[in-house]
This record gives structure tokens, C-alpha cells and sequence, in this order.
């Protein structure tokens, strides 16, 4: 029992499994597609930005789990993760101080029908649910859980536990 | 119908969370709060929260379960035989005490989707954001209308706080990124 509890911490949190790594290649259009439509579709269906970008996190979860976290964290590249969560603040935020710059209150979506836009209330609903939530809560989820496995910068980690 | 499954559900529900606190396991453990979770959005979906029930399938039963499972991966099993933890009797007391104080408010709730619940019969607001939402927003989700438009200024501090909690995760583990 305790050899094997040796192992389990050496060999860290991956392990490569031919079962998974064909399920996850199997489900994951299936999940992503329906992420994009909860995100897309929330204002008139069950769902919206914090549920659709959740799922559409849990895509980058599902992959790093079968394909290694390491992988998949080059693969996503050393910024994008980040980016994309910042993205989604100052998208919310832009949203609610244009409607301000066009003489509204903070999120006052009736202020932008000073512009030629259709059905503009509708619309920066969408802009929020879309560009701002879906974007915070993917990008933090999938932030979180690479945060998770890299676990404390190298000057305190501890000898044991961490295999990266 | 709905009643035999929401019963069905409510047990099996109650049984992985007992279960989930005694098992000394902790893979075990959290395989059993997948369970839980995943009970609990059958429920919410059983209750016309769909909303809800994708959530807590999303959030508790995925990203949870996963975190969880990369947590322990950086640690070593108890190596002792015991199958289940023995419960602190205090902690054992204050848990039954606070279920039997929910419970015995449960009788004084309205039925669900009960027409005449105080929240649709006599709450303005209610009324008003179901009577008038698609209107004013053009959007047909009151829930959508409700946190984007009317509540939409909490939103951006809720959603704020979610960025800023993985933040703070980034400041205690010392890292600079999320990757």
C-alpha cells in the first residue's frame, strides 16, 4: 500500500490511457458545440455566459486530462489563458462605460440606440453574456486548474510531490 | 411521476453526502461528491432550474471533481485500514441540529410552482421582470434579463470577483500566468 503511494506521488497527476484519450477525442466537439451554443443562445434558453463559458473551460480540462497537462499548456501557449480572462473584465467593463460616453447610465444599454445598431439592448445583453462573462469564467477555470497542477513557483515548492 | 424520481433523487442525494463525510478515502470521497453533485443538478432540472442544474453539473460535478483529483494526486493515501472515518460527535450533533432546523422549515414553504407563492402572487418586482423583461430587453430569458440588464451592474462586481479569485490563486502560488 505504501509503495504504491510512493508511486502515485512520483508519477504525478498524468496518466496516459488509450480509453480516455479516444473518449475525450470522441465527446469534445460534442462539448464544445454545445458550450458555444448555452454561451450564444442564453438569452432565450436555459443557460448564458457563466454556464457556457464554464463548459467551454471544461474542453481545455477534458484535453489536458487525456493528453497530458503539460502538452496541453504549450499547446495553449504561455499567455493565452490570461489574456482571455482579462479580455472578458475590460470587454464588461467597455460595455458599461460606452454606454456612459453616449450620455446613459453605467450598463445603460438604451444609450447605445443613439447608434445605428438593431435591437441595441438585445444586443449588448449579448455583449456582456458573450464577450465578458463567457470569457471571464472560461479563462479562469481553465486558469485555475493549470494553477492547480503546476502548484507553488519552484523557489518554495518542496522536494517531493511535484514531478514537473 | 415527477415525484416518485424527485423522491428517488433526494435519497440518493442525502446518501452520497453522508457517505461522502465518512469515507476515509479521500478518491473514494470525491468520486461520491461527483455523485452528489450530479444528483443535485437532476434535481435542480427536476425543479425548473435548469440554469442551475447546468451549473452544478458543470462546475460541481466537472471542474470540481478535476481539481479535487489533481489536488490529491499530490498526496499519499492514509495507509491505515479503516474504511470510514469516525465522526466527531460534536461536529455529528451540530450537522443533525442544522438539518433538523432546515427541515422544519421546509413545511412553510409553497409548493413549487405554486401560482399564488408570495413571490409571483404579491412581489412587485417579480411580477414586473416576468410581465415586462421581454419588452424592455427584447431578450426571452427573464433570468438572462434579470443578472444582464435590471441587475446588471452586480453582475460585473460578481463576475469581477471570479477573475479576482483566480488572481489571488495566481498571488499564492507565486506565479506570474495561469499556464
Amino acid at each position: 500500500m505504501s509503495d504504491a503511494a510512493g508511486r502515485d506521488a512520483e508519477r504525478g497527476p498524468y496518466t496516459e490511457s488509450e480509453v480516455i484519450m479516444s473518449t475525450v477525442r470522441v465527446v469534445t466537439p460534442f462539448v464544445l458545440t454545445f458550450g458555444l451554443f448555452v454561451t450564444f443562445h442564453g438569452a432565450d434558453s436555459p443557460g448564458g455566459g457563466f454556464q457556457g463559458g464554464a463548459l467551454v473551460g471544461t474542453v481545455v480540462l477534458m484535453l489536458a486530462f487525456a493528453f497530458g497537462i503539460d502538452p496541453t499548456r504549450r499547446w495553449l501557449g504561455r499567455r493565452a489563458v490570461t489574456v482571455v480572462a482579462c479580455l472578458g473584465v475590460v470587454a464588461f467593463a467597455a460595455v458599461g462605460l460606452g454606454a456612459v460616453a453616449l450620455g446613459g447610465g453605467f450598463l445603460e444599454y438604451t444609450a447605445y440606440e443613439a447608434l445605428p445598431l438593431h435591437d441595441p439592448v438585445k444586443l449588448g445583453i449579448e455583449a456582456v453574456e458573450v464577450g465578458g462573462i463567457g470569457l471571464i469564467v472560461g479563462g479562469v477555470i481553465a486558469g485555475l486548474f493549470f494553477l492547480t497542477a503546476a502548484g507553488p513557483a519552484a523557489d518554495d515548492a518542496d522536494a517531493g510531490g511535484d514531478a514537473e | 411521476m415527477i415525484a416518485p424520481v424527485g423522491y428517488a433523487l433526494v435519497a440518493f442525494v442525502v446518501v452520497a453526502a453522508v457517505a461522502t463525510a465518512l469515507l476515509r478515502d479521500v478518491l473514494a470521497a470525491i468520486i461520491l461528491f461527483t455523485a452528489y453533485s450530479l444528483g443535485m443538478a437532476l434535481l435542480y432540472t427536476l425543479l425548473l432550474a435548469p440554469g442551475v442544474g447546468l451549473t452544478e453539473a458543470v462546475i460541481g460535478a466537472g471542474v470540481t471533481t478535476i481539481l479535487l483529483l489533481l489536488t490529491i494526486a499530490k498526496t499519499v493515501r492514509p495507509t491505515d485500514g479503516a474504511a470510514l472515518e469516525r465522526p466527531d460527535p460534536r461536529a455529528a450533533v451540530a450537522c443533525g441540529a442544522l438539518a433538523l432546523v432546515f427541515g422544519l422549515t421546509l413545511p412553510g414553504l409553497p409548493a413549487v410552482g405554486d401560482p399564488d407563492s408570495p413571490v409571483v402572487a404579491y412581489e412587485r418586482v417579480t411580477g414586473y421582470y416576468l410581465s415586462q423583461s421581454y419588452a424592455d430587453t427584447g431578450v426571452e430569458n427573464t433570468v438572462t434579463a434579470v443578472l444582464a440588464a435590471y441587475r446588471g451592474f452586480d453582475t460585473f462586481g460578481e463576475a469581477t470577483v471570479v477573475f479576482a479569485a483566480g488572481v489571488a490563486a495566481m498571488v499564492v502560488l507565486r506565479q506570474e500566468v495561469f499556464t
